[in-house]
């Protein structure tokens, strides 16, 4: 796999989008420079998955930009995106339910390297597939594996595009925690080949572990940037947390 | 035309050219409600069931020849109890269709759902075009019209038995009336729609399934209520057409490309946009037949100009004039 | 050497081949004109509906303007023809691509929205195309019909094929026979390469989930117009050559009657896979073309109807064209029970199984063991070997 040089530059300039009456972002500026791992949380409905949608095309914003290594990107279409660098997974899993799970691995690296032959594909394909321990599976059509299996799987295809940056939506919701672990080791690998990860996630324990730069997003504003540490201490952070739901509430304890 | 257009030109031409003009549009119109009754029909599955139904024309179809055959069989019959019947015929084969094979989608018992229905509509169409082809034979077949206007002679509005005069204008009565009856029709059911208890469930259904569920809707009785009620609007238009134009099995399939264009027209969904789209596609229609140069093709190249129409809406605003979203 | 499933696959693929090529001269068929006649039409709607199947089986979307494709390439072909003087051979190429051209901008009209407007659109421009070849009798012939004449061979070329089948010049329908059959055979091996390439792949995945290929690199409107302009370029071809043999070809010929019966051999033969459509095709035709051999008690169905009673004169043309409609109703109702309990049809989940490779059910039973034992997610890897294919080549070898 090649390593992802130090010129990765995602900026996103004062993106606002809004749903009908409903605003999810209100104007959210924020630039991740060289490859580090950036955690994203906030509350439900803060506007986390908007934003990861905006960034890779699936939306378009009502207003701002976003620009990438230097191009600007928020008008292009998805698969262009794609190509560019930077590949996404989704919230709720999205195999291609019907086709193999090598299949599904070779989608992607088809596209991205349309020259290479089908059986250097399937190997890059199956050593992925081994280090995320769905190597067995890859007879199997995706629709037939497990919850935790799709999510793996979901993150084994994204790693077929060769991507400089990787937005990871809530990689460890409902996930057995031996599951879990895997991911875990799955993002500290990527993050020692050099990609740049943008990482939400509500699991609070492995988000501060794991991130180097946290931003906070609450009702689609960036409440707090910066090392985890700060954050974690951050008053408006905390108000913004306190009185939420239960669950959210049981997370932060955890975490503190 | 004086009291039109007072004749600043002096020129024949101008005048009767208008006088043209206006009567394409009021012929434009009065078919454009029946369009848009049927095109309800297909609104309102679409906004319930979130499918468009391919059988739509079939059921336009159906309900023609059920008032051509009672009228056939039986002399006496009043033609508004035909009418009745036709809607009654349609609304059935609506129901147990839906009940049969679409509701199975909605308990999720069918994979891929959305390209299920678009071909067991088609298959609905199929079938019901070919057993209305070994029933009726393939000869086209017309109702006797049920309707004569009384004699009146208002200057301005004269009639004969059959036209109605609008000043120099003249108006086929079997037009007239079948626009009469799609505009009960229509008001029947924005009635239905806006101000019963039935109408307001169905809504509801269409804007969020869950949420009408919650509060004691069961949304499947509503699906099959919307599809039966959009087959009769589809078969009522065939009811009030069938005294109007020839009638053969495969009629309703441009009546069936003529709502498409309307529903995308208008958005898909929207209830005022299959009413305007209705009405934009009978007078489009109308003035592009009326002004083709070549008067023997001209009725061939009718549903051209809707397809245009479909094409370019696709092209600049595929949501359509009224669409939410896609 | 155990006994595996893909061998009777093979076998039955031998013996179809065989019957492909040896079908004029079947016992029944005996080089009669209209049994080879018979042939080559379910020849051309195999064609029609397995390359239906590629666009609706592959990447679930549908055309119901497929016929129209047909006639669009065949009009085209002919117009030329007649009005440019070229020659049989080239205007079957400039029809073809004519379609393609046609297709191609339907398709970046419709395909950037969801499946149901390519199916809204194609409808109408199907009907709509009809009409107006119809009226425009000064340039299609109108509803007579337009003439389409013969493909020029060399005389060298048909020497040696005299030389090849000592029956070749029996019969002028059977090198026609034999030019569909070499249609069929070359467009469903360019459609089977086609599927297991990686635009396959990527008809498969954007049909699955167009988003998630979207953000993968697929591009998800090229894919599907590539799709489309294929399946209608084929029709278009399959139009042209059969009507060259025919001779004439007229508008109703694209009904949208034609059309479901196109849908129902896909569909009841399976849409999922080519040659499953494809065999619908020759089964449903074979079946239509016997069930009219069989004299159908007419008064017996009108009776049952009560339809004498209600007053309906009863020609005989009427009446036969009627009993052919009742046959055409069996169908649609076939094609409807199809869609709703046997969605991959009824001949591909054949094919499919005779095709999956027993290692690989092996391996899928193994894990679904496993899991239900209730230890989904903490499977271990086992030990991969190098070659995929060949691992698993050696675990059905063991089983
Ligand atoms: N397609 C849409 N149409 C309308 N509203 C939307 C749409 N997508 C998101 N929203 C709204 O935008 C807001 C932000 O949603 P988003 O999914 O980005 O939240 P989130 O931060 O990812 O939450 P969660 O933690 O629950 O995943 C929510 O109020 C949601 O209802
Ligand atoms: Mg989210």
């Amino acid at each position: 796999m090649s390593r992802a040089n130090g010129t990765l530059k995602l900026e996103i300039r004062k993106v606002v989008k809004n749903f009908g009456g409903l605003q999810a972002l209100k104007g959210v500026s924020l630039t991740i420079e060289g490859s580090q791992l950036v955690g994203l949380i906030g509350p439900n409905g803060a506007g986390k998955t908007t934003l990861t949608n905006i960034i890779s095309g699936l939306l378009r914003p009502t207003s701002g930009q976003i620009w990438f290594n230097g191009e600007r990107i928020d008008t292009l279409r998805p698969y262009h995106i794609a190509r560019k660098g930077i590949g996404r997974t989704f919230q709720v899993t999205r195999a291609f339910r019907r086709m193999t799970v090598l299949e599904n691995m070779l989608a992607p690296g088809i596209v991205k390297h349309p020259y290479m032959s089908r059986r250097e594909l399937e190997k890059k394909a199956l050593e992925i597939m081994e280090f995320l321990t769905i190597d067995h599976l890859r007879y199997e059509r995706a629709g037939n594996l497990s919850g935790g299996q799709q999510k793996l799987l979901e993150l084994a295809r994204l790693l077929m595009l060769d991507p400089q940056l990787i937005i990871l939506d809530e990689p460890f919701a409902g996930v057995h925690p031996k599951l879990q672990r895997t991911i875990y080791d799955y993002i500290k690998r990527v993050r020692e080949q050099g990609k740049a990860i943008i990482l939400i996630s509500h699991d609070m324990e492995s988000i501060f572990t794991l991130s180097e730069r946290l931003v906070v997003l609450n009702f689609g504003e960036i409440i707090a940037d910066g090392p985890p540490e700060e954050v974690k201490n951050d008053p408006a952070v905390i108000e913004a947390y306190l009185g939420r739901d239960e669950e959210e509430e049981h997370d932060l304890r955890r975490a503190y | 035309m004086e009291w039109m257009a007072p004749n600043l030109f002096p020129v024949a031409w101008m005048s009767v050219s208008s006088t043209y003009v206006i009567r394409l549009i009021l012929e434009g119109l009065l078919i454009g409600v029946i369009y848009a009754l049927m095109a309800l029909g297909l609104t309102l599955i679409f906004s319930v069931l979130n499918i468009v139904s391919f059988a739509h024309g079939e059921f336009y179809m159906i309900g023609g020849y059920v008032v051509y055959v009672l009228l056939n069989k039986f002399k006496a019959l009043p033609g508004p109890a035909a009418l009745i019947l036709a809607a009654v015929v349609t609304f059935t084969i609506g129901a147990v269709f839906e009940r049969l094979f679409l509701q199975p989608m909605a308990r999720g018992q069918v994979d891929r759902p959305s390209e299920y229905a678009i071909l067991v509509t088609f298959g609905l169409s199929f079938v019901l075009q070919y057993i209305m082809l070994a029933i009726m034979g393939p000869f086209p077949k017309k109702a006797p019209r049920f309707f004569s206007f009384p004699k009146l002679d208002l200057g301005f509005l004269r009639t004969t038995r059959t036209t109605l005069f609008l000043g120099e204008i003249p108006l086929p009565g079997g037009r007239i009336f079948a626009a009469v009856i799609a505009v009960l029709a229509l008001m029947a059911i924005l009635y239905f729609m806006y101000r019963t208890w039935t109408g307001w469930a169905l809504q509801a259904v269409s804007q969020d399934r869950n949420a009408a569920a919650v509060v004691g809707i069961n949304p499947l009785n509503m699906n099959t209520l919307a599809f039966a009620l959009g087959g009769m609007l589809a078969g009522l238009a065939g009811a009030v057409l069938v005294t109007v134009f020839s009638w053969v099995p495969w009629v309703g399939v441009p009546a069936s490309a003529k709502s498409f264009v309307i529903i995308v027209l208008g958005g898909m969904g929207s209830i005022p946009g299959s009413l305007v789209g209705g009405l934009i596609l009978g007078v489009v229609e109308s003035l592009g037949t009326g002004f083709w140069p070549n008067p023997a093709t001209a009725q061939a190249y009718r549903d051209v100009f809707g397809l245009i129409m479909f094409a370019l809406v696709l092209l600049v605003k595929p949501t359509g004039l009224f669409g939410r979203k896609l | 050497m155990t006994f595996r499933r893909i061998y009777v696959l093979w076998v039955l693929t031998g013996v179809f081949l065989l019957g492909l090529l040896f079908y004029p001269v079947l016992p029944k068929v005996n080089l009669q004109s209209y049994w080879l006649l018979v042939g080559m039409t379910a020849l051309f709607y195999a064609i029609l509906a397995s390359s239906w199947s590629l666009l609706a089986g592959y990447t679930g979307q549908f055309s119901f303007a497929h016929m129209a494709f047909m006639g669009l390439g065949t009009y085209a072909a002919g117009i030329m023809i007649r009005d440019w003087g070229l020659t049989p051979w080239i205007a079957t190429i400039a029809g073809v691509l004519v379609t393609g051209v046609v297709g191609w901008l339907i398709g970046y009209l419709c395909l950037r929205l969801r499946a149901t407007y390519l199916a809204l659109f194609t409808i109408a421009f199907a009907e709509i195309f009809r009409l107006v070849v119809k009226a425009e009798v000064k340039i299609t012939g109108g509803p007579n019909g337009l003439e389409m004449p013969p493909y020029q061979r060399p005389e060298a070329f048909d020497r040696l094929m005299k030389a090849i089948l000592p029956y070749w010049d029996a019969n002028q329908y059977v090198p026609a026979y034999y030019t569909m059959a070499l249609l069929f055979f070359l467009s469903l091996l360019f459609m089977f390469f086609l599927v297991r390439s990686r635009f396959g792949l990527f008809f498969r995945a954007v049909r699955e989930d167009e988003e998630a290929a979207a953000a993968l690199g697929v591009h998800v409107v090229n894919t599907r117009v590539l799709a489309f302009v294929v399946s209608s370029m084929i029709a278009g071809l399959a139009g042209i050559v059969f009507h060259h043999f025919i001779g004439l070809v007229v508008p109703d010929e694209m009904i949208i009657g034609r059309m479901s019966l196109i849908i129902a051999m896909a569909v009841i033969g399976g849409s999922q896979n080519l040659v499953g459509a494809a065999l619908g095709a020759i089964f449903i035709h074979f079946a239509l073309e016997w069930l009219q051999q069989i004299p159908m008690p007419l008064p017996v169905l009108e009776r049952l109807l009560f339809l004498e009673s209600w007053g309906f004169s009863v020609d005989l043309q009427a009446g036969l064209l009627r009993t052919n409609a009742w046959r055409m109703v069996g169908f649609g109702i076939l094609l409807m029970l199809t869609l709703r309990f046997a969605q991959n049809g009824l001949i591909s989940p054949i094919l499919d199984w005779l095709a999956r490779k027993e290692a690989v059910e092996e391996v899928a039973k193994r894990f679904q063991a496993q899991r239900d034992m209730g230890a989904v997610d903490a499977v271990q890897p086992v030990t991969s070997p190098a070659n995929p294919t060949d691992d698993l080549e050696a675990e059905g070898e063991k089983a």
